[in-house]
């Protein structure tokens, strides 16, 4: 069946589309770094929720207005003279690294020094009025700077590779690294794709072709099945499922979302497939099965099925941008994703970010988010082109 | 037409009373008891509050008592989370604010795609065309909240600073001043632009495909043979011919001028049917899910037997059986 749909002619039509292609590969590598998050490890979950720098650096590693580099650098001395008063000292500065910017490794009575000289500096540049427009304190500036990268440097080599690539999107509020949370965010729009196209398109395969092709009494079930979830507004049915684990061992986890997506993405190919079968079933090859005597089983698995792949492929990458999309909504509304970054969880987050004019969350998650459901857009299109055209 | 009609609503109705069973079981998987008193209330202060929300009967009776309130059409339940307070209340203070806003988005949505998309079927494959059609893909591959989160930012927000003049509310009733006509574009202007942009890149496409459709018709061919001038024939000829998918289209979407778009309602605190309902599931208050759900699913099962009327009205070729 497989190999019958590559040599097919709209299989060819679809190869020649090179923007499909293209489409193919770019979802190809989303995948491959789901996959490599999902088996490997590429990322953890710990590593997303973890404090690497300041917070909502801005990416690219632009240079910052004056007086935000100033307050930076007061913060990270703050960190340490806090951990410096405690009861335990060395114990507690053990605790204040930042990510991979680990504190130096010196006694404490040096680090205190090191602090009472950023503060010396601090308090100076804190006297200017205006630091924006004091283009004379730079230097002072830079000074304080290369205080806190004495207090944590820069890591080098491979740790350093992987600070840059940490940093080279910003961090958000709470210092976490924005390019991290990303990643990690295409491996769970993934999963949430995956599963729920996956599942609601077999679902909704097996009882649309069962219904158009045997009939009767299964037709009735199946058809008053879709009509009654789809009479649910679509969103308000997505929320009570999702509601229905309120509480529940499964809440937190990705259970629920999985659960809602399949129980309200089903109804569209079960009604495509549906009519489809029902159409299927009355073209000759059909009949003149049926007059050789092939049992029903064999006629449906061997001549009306493989006549309505296309579908099953067409209706997975609409389900795929479908899952994708609603996560996003599902979870601002609080009842999608709620542990671990997602897309969803970005773009919610990112809503006071955006009040103080800091864009990078909401932009990382967009475009990530953008090319993606872009990609499977153009993908689903050039199937249907390819093997639906008479579709509206 | 009549019996046509009466056999389809009767055909319905087991769909209704399988939409209520599953929204009245669906919200009884989860004791909603515990949300209200905490984990570990009186026992005496529980059972009363089973009691009294009529949850201690068996769920063949609970589910028997609300269809009789369906059918009686009576919505004096009052609300769990708000005492004093009918369902009946709830749904008519929350139908305007929300026809508010879905109604002048619906109809600016369908008068504007329509428009291009006849535009760009009349430019078939010409750059305008392309364009627009790329135009359109780009715009669906965009979150729907993104289109939210920035178009309060920079119109709402950026714009009024800009300005100094506060042109766009950030939230509706956020001034103090209840919403009414006169305030209307203030409050209601900016959701119904970005929902607008937002169902544009859907219906464009879809408007496009029903004139490319129609525009290899023979009847254009004959038209334009005699001479007839490209923009009669689109919008006298085609247009009325292309009348089947466009009401279909937009009759599938008049469930939602009701239900509202819930996620502009939540983001700019519209008081409308789609936020009472989000709010409603929050705070386990089943009189007003249920019945919510219950208008929404028979106003969805209505408008459905009124698009198949409507076909038979503009299409001659088209009987009722």
């Amino acid at each position: 069946m497989i190999r019958r749909l590559w040599n097919s002619r709209a299989a060819r039509k679809f190869r020649r589309n090179r923007l499909a292609v293209a489409a193919f590969a770019v979802i190809a590598f989303y995948l491959l770094v789901g996959a490599s998050v999902l088996l490997f490890g590429l990322i953890t979950l710990d590593e997303t929720g973890e404090r690497v720098g300041m917070k909502n650096v801005p990416g690219f590693f632009t240079e910052q207005r004056a007086e935000k580099r100033m307050n930076d650098c007061g913060y990270f001395l703050e960190v340490v003279d806090r951990a410096l008063g405690k009861r335990d000292p060395d114990e507690a500065l053990a605790e204040v690294d930042f990510g991979r910017r680990d504190l130096i490794d010196r006694p404490a009575d040096e680090i205190q020094e090191i602090v009472d000289r950023g503060w010396e500096i601090y308090d100076e540049l804190a006297e200017i009025d205006d630091l924006n427009q004091a283009p004379e304190a730079l230097p002072r500036l830079g000074e304080l700077q290369s205080v806190v990268t004495e207090l944590f440097p820069i890591p080098t080599g491979w740790d350093g590779f992987i600070y840059n690539l940490q940093m080279c999107l910003g961090t958000d509020r709470s210092g976490r690294s924005i390019s991290f949370r990303a990643i990690y965010s295409i491996k769970v729009a993934f999963q949430i794709g995956m599963v729920t196209a996956l599942i609601a398109v077999s679902l909704g395969s097996v009882l649309g072709t069962a219904a158009g092709f045997f009939g009767g009494w299964v037709d009735h079930l199946v058809t008053w099945l879709f009509t009654t979830f789809s009479s649910i507004p679509n969103l308000v049915l997505l929320v009570l499922l999702a509601y229905m684990f309120a509480g529940t061992v499964f809440d937190g986890t990705l259970v629920p979302v999985y659960i809602a997506f399949c129980c309200t993405f089903w109804i569209g190919p079960c009604r495509v497939i549906r009519g489809e079968t029902l159409k299927l079933k009355e073209l000759e090859y059909v009949q003149a099965a049926t007059a050789v005597g092939f049992g029903r089983f064999r006629i449906l698995f061997r001549h009306v099925l493989p006549n309505a792949v296309h579908l099953v492929l067409i209706n997975f990458s609409l389900l795929f941008i479908g899952a994708i999309k609603s996560e996003v909504i599902l979870t601002f509304l609080g009842l999608g994703v709620k542990s671990g970054p997602s897309l969803g969880i970005m773009i919610t987050q990112s809503r006071s970010e955006v009040i103080n004019g800091f864009f990078w969350q909401i932009g990382t998650a967009t475009v990530v988010m953008f090319i993606l459901v872009l990609a499977f857009n153009i993908l689903s299109d050039a199937l249907q082109d390819a093997f639906d055209p008479k579709h509206l | 037409m009549w019996a046509y009609v009466f056999r389809r609503i009767l055909y319905n109705v087991p769909v209704y009373l399988g939409i209520i069973l599953f929204v009245m079981l669906a919200l009884r998987v989860n004791d909603p008891i515990p949300g209200k008193l905490g984990k570990f209330p009186d026992p005496q202060v529980r059972q009363k509050l089973i009691e009294k929300t009529g949850l201690d009967q068996p769920f063949y009776e609970q589910y028997g008592r609300f269809l009789l309130q369906i059918v009686t059409l009576d919505f004096s339940t009052e609300s769990w989370d708000r005492p004093g307070v009918t369902v009946g209340e709830k749904l008519s203070s929350a139908v305007g604010p929300s026809l508010a806003l879905t109604v002048p988005a619906l109809m600016l949505t369908a008068v504007i795609s329509i428009c291009v998309g006849m535009v760009s079927a009349y430019f078939r494959g010409r750059t305008i065309d392309r364009s627009l059609v790329v135009a359109a893909v780009l715009g669906m591959s965009v979150s729907f909240l993104v289109y939210i989160i920035l178009g309060q930012y920079f119109a709402a927000f950026k714009l009024n600073q800009a300005l100094g003049t506060e042109i766009f509310a950030i939230e509706v009733g956020i001034d103090g001043s209840p919403p009414t006509l006169a305030n209307w574009p203030h409050y209601y202007l900016l959701p119904v632009l970005i929902s607008v942009i937002v169902a544009m890149g859907y219906d464009t496409r879809f408007y496009r495909a029903v004139m490319v459709e129609e525009t290899g018709r023979d009847y254009i061919t004959t038209a334009q043979a005699k001479g007839a001038p490209m923009f009669k024939i689109m919008f006298v000829h085609m247009l009325k011919n292309a009348m089947i998918p466009i009401i279909t289209r937009i009759v599938i979407s008049l469930p939602f001028l009701i239900t509202g778009s819930i996620l502009l309602e939540m983001y700019f605190s519209i008081p409308g049917m789609g936020r009472e309902l989000i709010l409603a599931v929050q705070n386990k208050d089943f009189p007003v899910i249920q019945a919510f759900t219950s208008v929404f699913a028979g106003l969805y099962i209505l408008t459905n037997i009124l698009t198949d009327v409507l076909y038979a009205l503009v299409d001659p070729r088209v009987r009722l059986s």
